[in-house]
């Protein structure tokens, strides 16, 4: 980045524009003194009735005035600075997009879904005050899942002071979710809260919680009850124990994370703010866009009705949510009406070019990519 | 069901033999290599689109040295001319004179204070221009998510502040420190002139256009005019007709020679009135106008500013939509962590265009991973997909058996074939 380039024309402006302030201020001083020493000649006047004396005053004072030239003395160092604005300016200019809005459909963009996304973004951020604020402000309804979200800062809050309650009492609510989802939060929130007994309560609590809340777990869980079972014979010790791992305070970080991802799913939500994943996926994809956006600028026309875009913007991966196939013969993108088709040889193109290659059907033909002979009654549709 | 990440598939590949860990270790650190080289290439990309972000706090210092050149040379052309003023007058008395230069001196000081205060206000602006370029020089890859983060929040400041939520864009400007890096004290001009606006003042509107003359006229605006024609309908609806003559005379007519057309319509408005049913002239007497008038202001504004007309959330949120849109997005079983999947989402997406690929991309329905060489796709007897890495552990997890978990077919590992998706 020639972000270096930029800071040094920058500089150069910052110190004419000091330059300048100091010039303007030193003139003013100039013309402040000639108006003092005239203002001391006029008091010191022998004869103040003296008219003519006045007057050579005023007139040699106004003379000294326009010999300074305090007018043109700033307007020069001013025209100075203007030189090196209008260099940083076309400057910018040069490095940057001066304008990243040509690729932007005006169409109709609606304000209120915008604002609705904005305020579910600012909720599930945790900034509840703003949240409201931004709600007053804009005038929109109540945003339905506030609660929740509130509902989980306040069980993550409680994990941060070690209050594992509201925690296990959600998992436990929330069973078969988690299940299906195949999570054992629960299950690792209670061998936290066992660890913590057994750390800071007696052997007795710690077998008692194991007993009511382990013993569940254990059809399926076997290996891990085993493990935290054993830790009972170090009970106030286990520090000091094979098993002084349960202890470190990275649980509890990696649980309240997947707590927060368990919660956003037992929601139907996802686990980044979309907001976020859509500006950032802005950001990648609109250098692009807007050379695209050059590239056809004299065909306004043809961009805003376009259905497609023509050119792959790319993302990261952790962008791709869906499985896209694209035909390596006929570069069509696979759909419903045009499946991807796995040949005998393993290679997979799209329905249409196999029924090509088959002469409709009609013929043997030969993979294109390697020699095997194939059919299309040989040829499987695929799922992704 | 999702199968937890167990560290047996590590400690196997181990075993599987050193060589294979070892070819797999160098191919990784190969093609992290470009992934890395790929990221700067696109941070660069992504930092040349803050134009706005270092040319509005330019602006905003050009025209406080600007305004402070102004005022030096007023107050130094007065104090000039009011001494040769002096030298020319006859019959001035000493007591005159001497109040006459005293009252010079102290003026001159007056203009040393206000241009101290003005410069110091000019360095807060040059220390902003510098922050913000040692903020673009601070993105680097490894702490991305975390400047990502703050220019969500810069981005989503501007669009509160475009669309008037100012306690919200101040709050949040507030709360996560980056009061400089967003603009928030160029936007209170605006809000001064948008709040008369929507009260039917004109006046501060005015007197922005007057403060901001020679680069309106040379961005050929005509936002002047139309605040003029507004109070003239204004001063119509009130039926002072004999008011409103002598107001265009003054300041409709300097636009004739540009805007004949408009000016002929607004002039027949006297003729017409303010209830009338004629509609092209009825739509001026209409109190939207106003909004339209406040439109107009904040487009006049941006573009002074060097601002983009539309919020930078708009253009982004735009730009990453059509990026994001597949066919695939409105299917009932889209994925939670694609954003399309949310109603919000889609209908803002409704009239974009479909993104576009040129090469495959498949992802694991089972692990969400990438498909690809490393882990390449495996066929069951009915033609679902899903990865090497998912079967391989779902095969170790039941003696050999892998199942569908979108169809429940059950079928050995070995009757998998894997696909060659070029």
């Amino acid at each position: 980045m020639e972000l270096g380039s930029i800071r040094d024309a920058f500089d150069r402006v910052a110190k004419k524009q000091k330059l300048c302030s100091s010039k303007t201020q030193e003139v003013i001083d100039q013309v402040g003194q000639e108006i003092e020493q005239a203002l001391a000649k006029l008091q010191a006047l022998h004869d103040p009735s003296s008219l003519h004396d006045l007057k050579t005053i005023l007139t040699e004072l106004n003379g000294k005035l326009k010999e300074v030239g305090p007018i043109n003395q700033i307007e020069g160092s001013q025209k100075e600075l203007n030189v090196g604005l209008s260099k940083y300016a076309k400057l910018l200019e040069k490095f940057f997009n001066p304008d990243i809005s040509k690729a932007y459909r005006n169409v109709d963009f609606d304000t209120q879904t915008i604002n609705q996304i904005i305020a579910c973004h600012f909720y599930r951020q945790g900034l509840f005050d703003l949240g409201d604020c931004f709600m007053n402000e804009a005038m929109e309804p109540e945003v339905t899942l506030k609660s929740p979200f509130m509902e989980m800062y306040q069980i993550l809050e409680a994990m941060r002071s070690r209050n594992l309650e509201p925690a296990l009492k959600w998992a436990a609510n929330n069973r078969d979710h988690l299940v299906q989802n195949g999570s054992i939060l629960e299950l690792k929130l209670h061998r936290l809260q066992f660890v913590e007994i057994l750390q800071n309560g007696s052997r007795g609590d710690a077998l008692h919680y194991a007993r009511t809340y382990l013993s569940p777990f254990a059809s399926v869980h076997m290996a891990e009850i085993q493990k935290l079972m054993a830790c009972l014979l170090w009970a106030g010790r286990l520090d000091s124990s094979p098993y002084a791992e349960f202890l470190s305070p990275t649980h509890w970080e990696k649980l309240a994370e997947e707590l927060t991802q368990q919660f956003c799913s037992v929601l139907g939500q996802s686990y980044d703010s979309p907001l976020a994943v859509v500006i950032e996926a802005g950001f990648q994809g609109l250098p692009t866009l807007l050379k695209l956006a050059n590239v056809m600028a004299a065909k306004k026309q043809e961009w805003l009705a376009m259905k497609q875009l023509p050119v792959p913007l790319d993302l990261g991966r952790d962008f791709q949510f869906h499985s896209i196939f694209v035909c390596p013969v006929s570069r069509d993108q696979g759909s419903e009406e045009n499946p991807p088709m796995l040949m005998p040889c393993g290679h997979v193109l799209c329905k249409l070019s196999i029924v090509k290659l088959s002469k409709s059907s009609t013929r043997t033909f030969k993979c294109p990519y390697c020699p095997t002979e194939a059919t299309v009654a040989l040829c499987r549709q695929l799922h992704f | 069901m999702e199968p937890e990440p167990s560290p047996l598939s590590n400690g196997d590949s181990t075993a599987a033999g050193t060589t294979t860990a070892a070819s797999i270790a160098s191919a990784v650190a190969a093609t992290a290599a470009p992934i890395q080289s790929a990221r700067i290439n696109h941070l660069a990309e992504s930092l040349k689109l803050e134009h706005q972000f270092l040319r509005v706090p330019f602006e905003h210092f050009k025209k406080s040295m600007r305004s402070n050149h102004r005022i030096a040379e007023k107050e130094m052309s007065t104090v000039i001319s009011s001494v040769s003023e002096a030298a020319n007058r006859d019959n001035m008395s000493q007591e005159e004179a001497v109040n006459h230069l005293t009252s010079l001196v102290s003026r001159l000081q007056g203009l040393k204070r206000k241009l101290e205060e003005g410069s110091k206000s000019e360095n807060l602006q040059a220390q902003r221009c510098r922050a913000r370029l040692d903020h673009l020089d601070a993105a680097e890859a490894e702490n991305l998510s975390e400047w990502n983060n703050t220019r969500l929040k810069r981005i989503l400041v501007d669009y509160l502040l475009r669309l008037s939520y100012y306690d919200t864009a101040v709050k949040l400007a507030e709360c996560s420190n980056i009061e400089d890096l967003v603009d928030i004290e160029v936007f209170h001009e605006a809000k001064k002139v948008i709040d008369a606006l929507h009260n039917k003042e004109v006046a501060p509107a005015l007197a922005w256009c007057a403060e901001n003359k020679s680069r309106l006229k040379k961005s050929k605006s005509k936002f002047e005019f139309q605040l003029r024609l507004q109070e003239f309908v204004e001063l119509v609806r009130a039926d002072n007709n004999i008011r409103a003559i002598t107001y265009a005379r003054k300041y409709l007519a300097p636009w004739g020679a540009t805007h004949m057309k408009e000016l002929q319509r607004v002039m027949a408005t006297l003729a017409f009135k303010s209830n009338t049913e004629c509609a092209t002239y009825k739509v001026l007497f209409e109190l939207k106008q106003w909004d339209y008038l406040v439109e107009q202001f904040k487009q006049e504004f941006c573009r002074l500013y060097g601002m983009t007309l539309e919020p930078l959330l708009n253009i982004y949120l735009q730009a990453g939509l059509s990026a994001l849109k597949t066919p695939f997005c409105y299917e009932n079983d889209c994925s939670k962590e694609d954003p399309l999947s949310q109603e919000g989402f889609r209908k803002l997406a409704n009239p974009l265009p479909f993104s576009k690929q040129h090469h495959s991309k498949l992802v694991c329905y089972i692990t969400k991973e990438l498909m690809d060489t490393e882990n390449p796709p495996l066929v069951f007897p009915n033609g679902h997909v899903y990865s090497t890495k998912a079967l391989e552990e779902m095969a170790r997890k039941n003696d050999g058996k892998v199942t569908c978990p979108r169809t429940g077919q059950v079928c050995s590992y070995s009757e998998l074939v894997k696909a060659f998706i070029s």
